[in-house]
């Protein structure tokens, strides 16, 4: 159904019939009523729509079983409908809601938009602005023309009269020339200057340079001849002193070994003398047989004399004993004598036999001492010997 | 009838990116009243006019006076960019005349350029380079160069620095050396000689050359660059393309040949052939250079006997028309020729 016109939601375009999805056709058909709007939920999916032919179109040619009338007729009915549907409106629209008006009124309708007011805080404003109208230019005065008097002169200035532009424009033309080129020359003067000025820095530093470089050359050339003079004075000065040192050493070598020529002999002399060098036969000789010899010599007359002198220890004691019987003997003798020359007194005759018997006697006792004192010495003598 | 009177000023700025010159002399203290304006523009303008007005010699005294050389060094650190590259480069116009390096010098201004050596905008750093170049070829700047130990923050952008920038830096350098070697020595410059005399530009190598010569002349340098191998990159060069290439690095070959350990390392190196083809260029510096390095070699007695060979060559040399050339030839031929 065609709805409001001019419904729009971009405000773009308008639509003279809105676009609508294709709603879902009831099974058994009601009477037509106004679908309102909101029956949006009655839009069924196209996939499941029988009105949509599935499958190849090609051999769909007939017209579906109910043989529908002629479109023309439909559109007839369709319109015949509309029609029924409007007047059904109307006919409720007049159908009053309201009770009847009083006796002596009339009930109008009326409508109060004009009259609404919205409520809010914010005042309804409007903008109010004026502009003076612009000025009109005061227009300008009409030109003042005098009533003419006088008398008309005319005059023309001819080509030439006036003045002749080559000859004015010249001393122009010279001042503006004049000026560019005077500054022009006064720059390329600067450069030039600046070149020459430079030029003359490169010769002075030319001759600079290489006279700087001589005098190095020349400074370090003094220095290189200075320094090998000293170098050569100084390896001759060494070479001198190293001859005259040889010399002295040659000299000291010389005395030294004629020196020390006779040392050696001496000292072998000395030390010969000394009994340092000896022979080791004679040196065993020496320490160890000669006195195993003399020990064993000692001994034997150690012994010898040990012997000797038991024996002379005897023959004293024998002696002693002798003697000392002798004397024992004597006195007897003596005794006897005595008695005897009592006796022989009488007998004077015989004293020479006593005599003779007591220088006998005596004899013996010195014989007896003799022999002792022998002893004695012969002790003495063993013992020097021991 | 038009007025044929020649006005003797310029005609009337309209270039906005200047500021127009008051009349006379109150052009030069408006201008440095512009320099220290607090508008930018301004500041840019005047310094773009102040830029031209230099050039000429009679207004720089005026400007002097006026202590424009002060504001100049004020905008030197700037915040903008292009103050500070146009007021290096006013510095630089500055700096071509006398009485512009004595004011430079005089009111330390060699300190603020320095620190526009680190600038990030090129061009401010190669006015500045060229200004301190300026100012080195005049004793009392190389002095006070020196004297703010610059050399080595120079050796050091040697290495990392735009060709262009290297040119000015070895000027500079060159200038400097001639006053004192011995900073440059300390902060190793004749490394990075030896290392740029390998460069594609033909003006670095000459120029890399001559500073190892002034860098030679004492005799720690000439230690230094045997130490570096600097005589076999040398004797190289003088086969060089370029004749002042040539020229120069025959320069630093005779200034190291002077030691005895030098000259060795250069006949080692085969200098004497290449010394000797160069005895017939037509520069006469070349002939002059080439006649003072067989100089020193000859001194040798390895150098004195192989050339004794190229004596002939040398003799030629002896009637040359520049003097210093026919001079330096005969003290060639006698050393050669000497006999102990």
């Amino acid at each position: 159904m065609a709805q409001v016109l001019n419904q729009n939601s971009t405000g773009s375009y308008t639509f003279s019939s809105q676009p609508r999805a294709v709603q879902q056709r009831k099974k058994y058909k009601e009477q037509f009523k106004i679908q309102p709007d909101d029956q949006l939920n009655q839009y069924g999916n196209i996939m499941y729509d029988r009105r949509v032919i599935r499958g190849n179109t090609y051999a769909v040619n007939t017209l579906p079983a109910a043989a529908q009338p002629d479109p023309v007729e439909i559109q007839r009915q369709q319109e015949e409908r509309k029609r029924a549907l409007a007047r059904r409106r109307a006919r409720e629209q007049a159908k009053r809601h309201t009770p009847e008006p009083v006796e002596g009124r009339k009930h109008i309708p009326i409508q109060t938009e004009l009259y609404l007011e919205e409520l809010s805080d914010r005042v309804e404003e409007v903008d109010v602005d004026v502009q003076t109208d612009a000025f009109l230019d005061r227009p300008p005065s009409p030109l003042f023309i005098p009533a003419k008097t006088g008398v008309d002169q005319s005059t023309q200035i001819l080509e030439g009269e006036l003045f002749d532009f080559d000859k004015e424009v010249k001393p122009i033309l010279e001042v503006l020339v004049g000026k560019t080129i005077e500054q022009s020359l006064l720059e390329v003067m600067e450069e030039e200057e600046l070149a020459a000025l430079r030029k003359q820095q490169r010769e002075y530093e030319e001759l600079r340079n290489a006279e700087k470089v001589e005098q190095q050359r020349l400074e370090e050339q003094e220095r290189r001849l200075r320094e090998e003079k000293h170098r050569r004075m100084k390896q001759a000065a060494d070479i001198l002193r190293l001859e005259k040192e040889t010399a002295e050493k040659l000299a000291a070598k010389a005395f030294a070994k004629s020196y020390l020529a006779d040392l050696v002999p001496s000292v072998f002399n000395n030390l010969r003398e000394n009994g340092y060098f000896y022979d080791p036969v004679q040196r065993d000789l020496e320490t160890g047989f000669m006195p195993w010899i003399i020990d064993s010599t000692m001994n034997e007359l150690d012994t010898m004399m040990l012997g000797r002198l038991l024996l002379d220890n005897l023959i004293k004691e024998v002696v002693q004993n002798r003697s000392q019987e002798y004397e024992e003997l004597m006195e007897q003798l003596k005794e006897l004598i005595l008695s005897q020359k009592e006796i022989d007194q009488s007998f004077s005759q015989q004293p020479d036999n006593l005599d003779s018997t007591l220088i006998q006697a005596e004899q013996l006792d010195e014989q007896t001492q003799e022999a002792s004192m022998n002893d004695d010495i012969l002790n003495d003598n063993n013992e020097d010997l021991e | 009838m038009a007025n044929c009177l020649i006005p003797d000023h310029y005609p009337n700025q309209i270039d906005i990116t200047r500021t127009p010159l008051a009349f006379g002399d109150r052009a030069v203290p408006r201008l440095n009243r512009e320099l220290n304006d607090s508008i930018l523009l301004t500041r840019q303008r005047a310094l773009r006019s102040l830029c031209d007005y230099l050039h000429d010699p009679e207004h720089i005294a005026s400007c002097i006076s006026e202590e424009i050389p002060t504001s100049l060094k004020q905008l030197l650190s700037d915040v903008d960019p292009f103050c500070r590259y146009k007021s290096a480069e006013c510095l630089y116009v500055l700096s071509c005349n006398s009485n512009g390096r004595n004011a430079i010098v005089n009111q330390d201004i060699i300190q603020n350029l320095s620190i526009l050596f680190d600038d990030q905008e090129i061009m401010a750093r190669k006015n500045a380079h060229k200004t301190i170049e300026m100012v080195s070829e005049f004793s009392i700047g190389a002095e006070g160069i020196v004297k703010l130990k610059l050399i080595k923050i120079l050796v050091e952008k040697l290495k990392t620095e735009l060709d262009e920038i290297k040119d000015f830096i070895l000027d500079t350098l060159h200038f400097c050396m001639q006053v004192d070697t011995a900073q440059a020595l300390s902060s190793q410059a004749m490394e990075v000689f030896t290392n740029l005399l390998k460069h594609e530009s033909k003006t670095i190598r000459a120029k890399a050359a001559r500073d190892i010569f002034d860098l030679s002349i004492p005799l720690e340098g000439k230690l230094e660059a045997l130490k570096f191998d600097t005589v076999a990159t040398l004797v190289n060069l003088l086969k060089d393309k370029d004749s002042i290439v040539r020229c120069k690095s025959a320069l630093a070959i005779e200034a190291i040949a002077i030691t005895t350990p030098g000259k060795y390392s250069c006949i080692k190196a085969g200098a004497i052939e290449s010394l000797v083809e160069l005895l017939n260029d037509e520069l006469s510096e070349m002939r002059v250079n080439a006649l003072k390095a067989i100089t020193c070699l000859a001194e040798a007695p390895e150098g004195r006997k192989e050339l004794l060979d190229h004596i002939e060559k040398i003799k030629k040399l002896l009637d040359d028309n520049v003097p210093i050339v026919s001079k330096h030839a005969g003290i060639a031929v006698r050393i050669i020729t000497w006999k102990p």
